[in-house]
């Protein structure tokens, strides 16, 4: 993923913490963003801002605004709201949307290969508009 | 204060993580990173949004206290590092820290006893 997208994606997820945490530690977050971003390190970040996120907005306590945990059953408290939830989700969307740029590879042009005991196949699958299957079997 | 109670409870991993980096002295952020992944030789890894969240507690509870940015005990290695906010463990935090590995080193006392005596049972 590109340095400036993976950047603005972890800042999105920093907007949805809440407001004095972000303000206490957001720069400091971002900082160490930037300082360890690599390639392999960007889903470990997003995940971990990700969890951060849920544990900020979703603290097991039993007092108003939070959301509070009784004998296995959800209960909000009343200071908690749709847009906690809308928030939450659209973390969540964006935490999965980063893991499929940089997992998934193109779907034009996969290529997936497996074995069993008998033989072994090949498959290439090209463009959709000139679908090819392509079998070969080893004796 | 959860410190000066004597039955407190297990720290997490990344509080217990968190406190001993900073028993070898003050730290920003990212050194607490740093030297968490180098004590635990790498299997570790410490994320920011984790860190934050364990640090808010700390404070709160008052085993981590703030480095004043005027403090001679600030020990930035870089110009880009002096701005950044520092943490110190406090006197509670430093108890706290003492008692866990005090807990630790009796569970694997206690471990150690049960292995040896399934070892002699077997044999």
């Amino acid at each position: 993923m590109n340095r400036a997208v993976s950047r603005l994606v972890y800042r999105l997820i920093l907007r949805l913490h809440p407001a004095s945490f972000r303000e206490e530690f957001g720069p400091e977050m971002l900082w160490i963003f930037e300082q360890e971003q690599q390639p392999g390190a960007t889903v470990h970040f997003f995940l971990d801002g990700t969890l951060s996120l849920l544990r900020q907005r979703f603290t097991f306590e039993n007092d108003s605004g939070q959301l509070s945990i009784a004998s296995g059953v959800l209960i909000t408290g009343p200071g908690i709201g749709p847009v906690r939830f809308l928030q939450a989700a659209i973390a969540l969307s964006l935490l999965c949307l980063g893991l499929m740029l940089l997992r998934v590879p193109n779907p034009l042009n996969a290529s997936v290969t497996w074995a069993d005991r008998m033989s072994c196949y090949t498959v290439t699958l090209q463009a959709p508009s000139h679908a090819e299957v392509v079998l070969q079997t080893t004796p | 204060m959860p410190a000066k109670n004597a039955k407190s409870p297990p720290l997490s991993s990344a509080t217990l993580h968190i406190l001993l980096a900073l028993a070898g002295g003050n730290l920003h952020g990212y050194g607490i990173i740093k030297e968490v992944a180098r004590n635990s030789d790498g299997h570790y890894r410490l994320g920011p949004g984790t860190l934050y969240d364990n640090l808010k507690k700390l404070i709160g509870t008052g085993l981590v206290a703030d480095v004043p940015t005027s403090s001679s005990k600030r020990k930035a290695a870089s110009a880009q590092e002096e701005d950044r906010r520092f943490f110190s463990l406090t006197r509670e935090g430093k108890d706290a820290l003492a008692k866990e590995v005090d807990r630790l080193q009796g569970v694997v006392t206690k471990a150690k006893a049960r292995l040896q005596e399934a070892r002699t049972g077997r044999a």
